[in-house]
């Protein structure tokens, strides 16, 4: 008797527990389009990189009607098992966040010939991974051309974190600009050896504003909100954000910030998957895609002015169109020459 | 010239406030007999509970004291560990860095919910230099109380001898958890001067190394606080240089600057290697 009721209230426990999963979690349609994600490190809600590229696959289900999921990494050990486990599902497509996984998805790649694969901020040279990488440079030309129409002492300054090649793109983007609008602009270049020490972005940024820079652009990961820190006590200078919107930080003395949109990148990739034209090899993302620019200066408008604002549109219509190209290295910088536009 | 002189000087004196109260706590720590390698640690969760606390009551100053609390209990924790456990301190020292990193990189999830960085939250402003005269008068607070009172003797001879200092009635142990707790204080307010004197945040490794640093200029400055203070200074001094150097000498790559504090250490603890001599106790539990 006991044991019946037992069996009874497991099996009742069964079906209700399968029901509430059927009811929660379907699987996929046959034939609609699935997405898979693996993050790196940083996770959901890192406010950056995952985040946006998350942004991405939401957009991707809200218009393509995609079905997703996604597999956060606790550590770098998870990347493999996680690449491997959403292999087994066969997702039309998976997608791997950050430089970081490169080594594990190239692995993983070879295993899964059959299975794609795209991943961002690093080039995998296998044929059935998409490598989706940013031209930074673009953006920070226009943050450099903007920097060089709004200072007032003709001098601004860059912050990097480390100079290492991806923070070069960067500053090398940043200074063309600069020499586009005002080839005598005074520029100073200081890197914080650092990513994370954010007093030591804050000294720095006192530093170079004390030194006669108004505006500073900032490419240093958390080192740049001690450089936003620094400009709330100051009434004429500016900073430049980087990455994400970071204008609402410091309202009015933040300038405006060069967004790196991963999530528009992660959208086109699965539109063209579903559009039966999927992307290959190496995928640059620029101003042209959307995926590069400056945010709408929704606290500056007024001191930049619609002049300059025109200019700047301007600007980045000969970027996209090739009349003007930014250099993505300094050796390159020593060889631009300003474009008449 | 004079300017930039200026700006030298105060970003000299910046630089080395943090630093300084670490070494100071490393000086008492060690002249009592523990090594105490969890400075950066303590400094990373003196700075964390000093955002959370401000976050909470919007009180900062309240925040830097829940800072040098939570310090003083981390520093307790080791004590307790290097005392009555008689653990190695230079495990128990990087176990006591590794949770801090985690604990507060979990707290920022748990109570922001966001990782990498907190708000900002009330803090100093333009008062925070009160704490740093505050780090002079500490230095030399602590000069005096371990060179001219009893109870600085007996720290001393904790570190030297324990054993002595027990055959004269005093309990070595309950001294050395006295001064790991007191170092842990004072690490726990270094690290609450860098989130809530120089900025209103708490951002992940924004420690920096800095308790390792302190590490250095505890040796270098001899296991004296006023020697630590001055090697604190030396080091701030060359970090401000290589900020105000960089860029202006051409040649020069960044990374090459940057290494210039750490060159000054490395040629000043080589030149003076010989003459320095470490507690005969220090590191040996008792």
């Amino acid at each position: 008797m006991k044991v019946k009721a037992i069996a009874a209230l497991v099996s009742a426990t069964i079906c209700a527990l399968s029901l509430a999963a059927c009811g929660h979690r379907r699987g996929p349609a046959p034939g609609q389009l699935t997405l898979g994600m693996v993050t790196d490190v940083g996770g959901l809600g890192d406010r950056s990189f995952n985040d946006s590229a998350y942004r991405g696959l939401l957009t991707s289900k809200a218009k393509l009607g995609a079905y997703i999921q996604v597999l956060q990494s606790r550590s770098a050990a998870d990347y493999q098992p996680n690449l491997t486990a959403l292999t087994n599902l066969h997702f039309k497509m998976i997608y791997a966040i950050g430089f970081l996984m490169g080594l594990d998805l190239d692995q993983v790649a070879k295993q899964h010939p059959d299975q794609r694969y795209a991943i961002v901020d690093a080039v995998i040279n296998d044929p059935n991974v998409v490598s989706i990488t940013f031209r930074e440079q673009d953006g920070s030309f226009l943050a450099g051309a903007l920097a060089a129409m709004v200072s007032k002492t003709h001098h601004i300054a860059f912050l990097g974190g480390q100079d290492i090649p991806l923070i070069e793109k960067f500053a090398a983007g940043y200074e063309a600009g600069a020499r586009e609008i005002d080839p005598n602009i005074k520029i100073d270049v200081k890197y914080a050896g650092s990513f994370d020490d954010v007093a030591a972005g804050k000294e720095l940024a006192n530093l170079l504003f004390n030194d006669g820079a108004d505006i500073i652009y900032t490419a240093a990961g958390k080192v740049g909100l001690g450089a936003i820190d620094a400009v709330k006590s100051r009434n004429d200078d500016y900073i430049i954000g980087v990455d994400s919107d970071q204008d609402a930080l410091a309202p009015g003395r933040v300038l405006t910030s060069m967004v790196k949109k991963v999530d528009v990148a992660v959208f086109d990739v699965a539109r063209s998957l579903q559009e039966g034209k999927p992307m290959h090899g190496h995928v640059v993302f620029g101003l042209k895609d959307g995926a590069i620019g400056l945010t709408d200066f929704k606290y500056t408008r007024a001191a930049i002015g619609e002049a300059n604002i025109a200019r700047l549109h301007a600007i980045q219509a000969a970027i996209v169109s090739g009349k003007i190209v930014p250099p993505d290295s300094l050796k390159a910088l020593a060889d631009f020459k300003p474009v008449a536009l | 010239m004079g300017a930039l002189i200026l700006s030298l000087l105060v970003l000299t004196l910046i630089k080395a406030t943090p630093i300084i109260y670490a070494a100071l706590g490393g000086v008492l720590s060690e002249r009592s007999g523990v090594i105490n390698i969890g400075l950066e640690g303590m400094m990373a969760i003196g700075a964390f509970t000093a955002v959370i606390v401000s976050y909470a009551t919007r009180q900062p100053l309240l925040g830097i004291l829940a800072g040098i609390a939570a310090g003083a209990l981390l520093g307790y924790v080791l004590g307790v560990a290097a005392t009555r456990f008689k653990v190695d301190q230079i495990v128990a020292g990087m176990g006591i860095n590794l949770i801090c990193a985690g604990g507060a990189a979990y707290g920022l999830v748990l109570i922001f919910n966001q990782p990498g960085a907190s708000a900002q939250v009330p803090a100093l402003g333009r008062h925070y230099g009160v704490l740093v005269a505050l780090a002079f008068v500490a230095a030399l607070v602590l000069q005096w109380l371990l060179t001219r009172t009893p109870w600085g003797l007996r720290v001393r001879a904790c570190g030297e001898n324990p054993a002595a200092l027990a055959s004269a009635g005093i309990d070595p142990l309950a001294m050395r958890l006295a001064a790991v707790t007191l170092s842990g204080a004072l690490a726990g307010l270094g690290g609450a001067f860098l989130s809530l004197g120089e900025l209103n945040l708490y951002s992940d490794g924004m420690t920096a190394g800095r308790g390792f640093i302190a590490l250095a200029a505890v040796i270098f400055g001899r296991w004296n606080p006023l020697g630590a203070t001055a090697a604190c200074v030396v080091f701030g001094l060359f970090e401000a240089l290589q900020y105000v150097l960089q860029g202006r000498i051409a040649w020069l790559p960044a990374d090459a600057m940057q290494a210039l504090p750490y060159l000054a250490a490395l040629f000043a603890l080589a030149g003076i290697t010989g003459r320095v001599r470490a507690p005969a106790s220090d590191g040996v539990p008792y």
